[in-house]
């Protein structure tokens, strides 16, 4: 699925948890350098986060209208 | 799946939680009971003894234990805000809600201005402990989402229902001349609005797409509904102080519509939701949903003829829906989900992933919660007609205390089976 902001995209907004999670974390292993990848929710995964900043992820954040969270993620 | 683990690593052991989880049915099955010894008197009129009683035995006992527990555990998650040392802050927070609660209630029942004094300082020692324990890392986090926004607002909330309730305890047990009427009413808005209500929709925003697999909020309409809700409280507590009639009235029209509109709106939400089968959890906020529409539709009827909220069945209707068919229904729902979910998290860390937990279903099966949840619109729909049909209150009562013991052996049960899988995965752990 790819989007505006890059190809790599975990939409995980029909999904029950943990699968956002380790969808996420599978689809971070498989980025080259470089690379960033999108998560979409409609909650802020403040674990995540957590685990993000543990393995010097950054992340930058956005609320859309129809109150889905898109999560941008780059080593 | 090593990864996937450091996600549940912040979360609180879930005996922080699960001690609130399992005496708060208790206090329903009380409550139930309650009802069943005093009969009619019980309904007559919400000042009685033994209504004053049992609604403290719901909103303190079931419902603020529910809360305060619940949210120890699930701020980390959906606020990214870690309470320090969770189980010490949550035994202590608990012993002093229980201790409080069932002071209050023994103060109200048997008219123990003593036991009110005392109950009005427990209960208000805990629940500042509680909110100072979670204001300082709440301080620290940035409102990124509705929701933190929402719980920050409710702890707000939390502070005036306890406030005005300790106000009132006071001047009951030692005759201080105050207007008992509006204070009440606005101790009750502070309750079910300020805190209940929008600490609801500030974990509906997360749990409703995310256990029912629903869309999101619309993030205008979740940013804005608990500053609106906390506006009006505000504007009504005003027209109390100024005794200004109009002014306390138009903020309980805008109130209630803001309430219709977040039930509507989540109603709506479910209808598109992706999973197919309808859980315990649909249908108990479908019933929530329902019946604190019906509630808020009388809250507001009431704005526009006064009069009709003069009688003594009117707003033990309106209490009976947005207290057992609302508030009760929506929190029982989620700890079907909570608990065995849960479980299964801190079943899965404790075998570090090598030994597999069991499904959620036997922790806490799906027949059983559906009884007991036949048996709470049981008990509601009695209980209804009871405010008009007196013989029927004890009939009301037994169906809600059977629904209240349900409720506690299913509960009681997942922590068993909690810990007797937690005693299988260390023995296979042991033996790899």
């Amino acid at each position: 699925m790819s989007h505006p902001k890059t190809p790599h995209v975990v939409d995980a907004r029909y999904m029950e948890p943990p699968e956002p999670f380790v969808k996420t974390m599978e689809m971070l292993d498989t980025l080259k350098a470089g690379e960033k990848m999108l998560l979409q929710l409609f909650r802020e995964p403040h674990p995540l986060y957590k685990v993000l900043k543990q393995n010097g992820h950054a992340y930058e954040v956005e609320l859309l209208a129809d109150g889905t969270f898109e999560i941008l993620i780059w080593p | 799946m090593e990864k996937a683990s450091l996600s549940f690593d912040q979360a609180p052991p879930f005996s922080a939680p699960l001690r609130f989880f399992l005496t708060a049915p208790l206090f329903a099955l009380l409550a139930g009971l309650l009802l069943l010894w005093e009969g009619p008197e019980l309904l007559l009129s919400r000042w009685t003894p033994g209504a004053l009683a049992a609604t403290h035995l719901l909103t303190i006992g079931f419902m603020l234990q529910t809360m305060l527990g619940a949210l120890i555990q699930i701020m980390p998650v959906v606020a990214g805000v870690n309470i320090e040392n969770p189980i010490v802050f949550a035994r202590w927070v608990h012993i002093g809600l229980t201790l409080g609660a069932l002071t209050l209630v023994s103060g109200f029942y048997f008219s123990l201005p003593t036991a009110l004094t005392i109950a009005a300082i427990v209960l208000g020692i805990s629940v500042s402990g509680f909110l100072v324990g979670v204001l300082r890392p709440l301080s620290r986090t940035p409102s990124t989402s509705p929701t933190i926004r929402g719980i920050k607002l409710a702890m707000l909330g939390l502070a005036g229902v306890v406030g005005l309730g300790m106000l009132l305890a006071f001047s009951l047990a030692h005759g201080w001349a105050l207007p008992l009427m509006a204070l009440t009413d606005l101790h009750a808005s502070w309750g079910l609005g300020a805190w209940g209500g929008i600490l609801l929709a500030a974990m509906a925003y997360v749990v409703v797409p995310m256990f029912q697999l629903t869309p999101g909020y619309q993030a205008r309409l979740s940013w804005w509904f608990p500053l609106l809700l906390m506006i009006c409280v505000g504007v009504w507590s005003l027209g109390v102080l100024l005794d200004v009639s109009i002014l306390g009235r138009l903020a309980q029209a805008v109130a209630n519509l803001l309430g219709i509109g977040f039930c509507g709106f989540t109603l709506r939400l479910q209808l598109k939701r992706r999973r197919a089968r309808a859980d315990v959890t649909f249908r108990y906020w479908q019933l929530g949903l329902t019946s604190a529409i019906f509630a808020l539709i009388m809250g507001l009827t009431a704005t526009l003829w006064p009069d009709l909220a003069t009688s003594n069945q009117w707003p033990i209707v309106v209490g009976l829906l947005l207290i057992v068919g609302g508030f009760l229904s929506f929190i029982t729902g989620m700890l079907y989900k909570i608990i065995p979910f849960l479980g299964w998290i801190h079943l899965q860390s404790l075998g570090e992933y090598k030994v597999p937990a069991p499904p959620m279903k036997k922790i806490l099966d799906e027949p059983a919660m559906n009884l007991q949840m036949l048996a709470h619109g049981v008990a509601l729909l009695v209980l209804l007609v009871a405010v008009f049909v007196p013989e029927l209150v004890r009939v009301g009562g037994l169906f809600f205390a059977i629904a209240s013991g349900l409720l506690v052996w299913n509960v009681f049960g997942a922590a068993r089976r909690y810990r007797q899988h937690s005693k299988l995965i260390l023995e296979k752990l042991g033996k790899l």
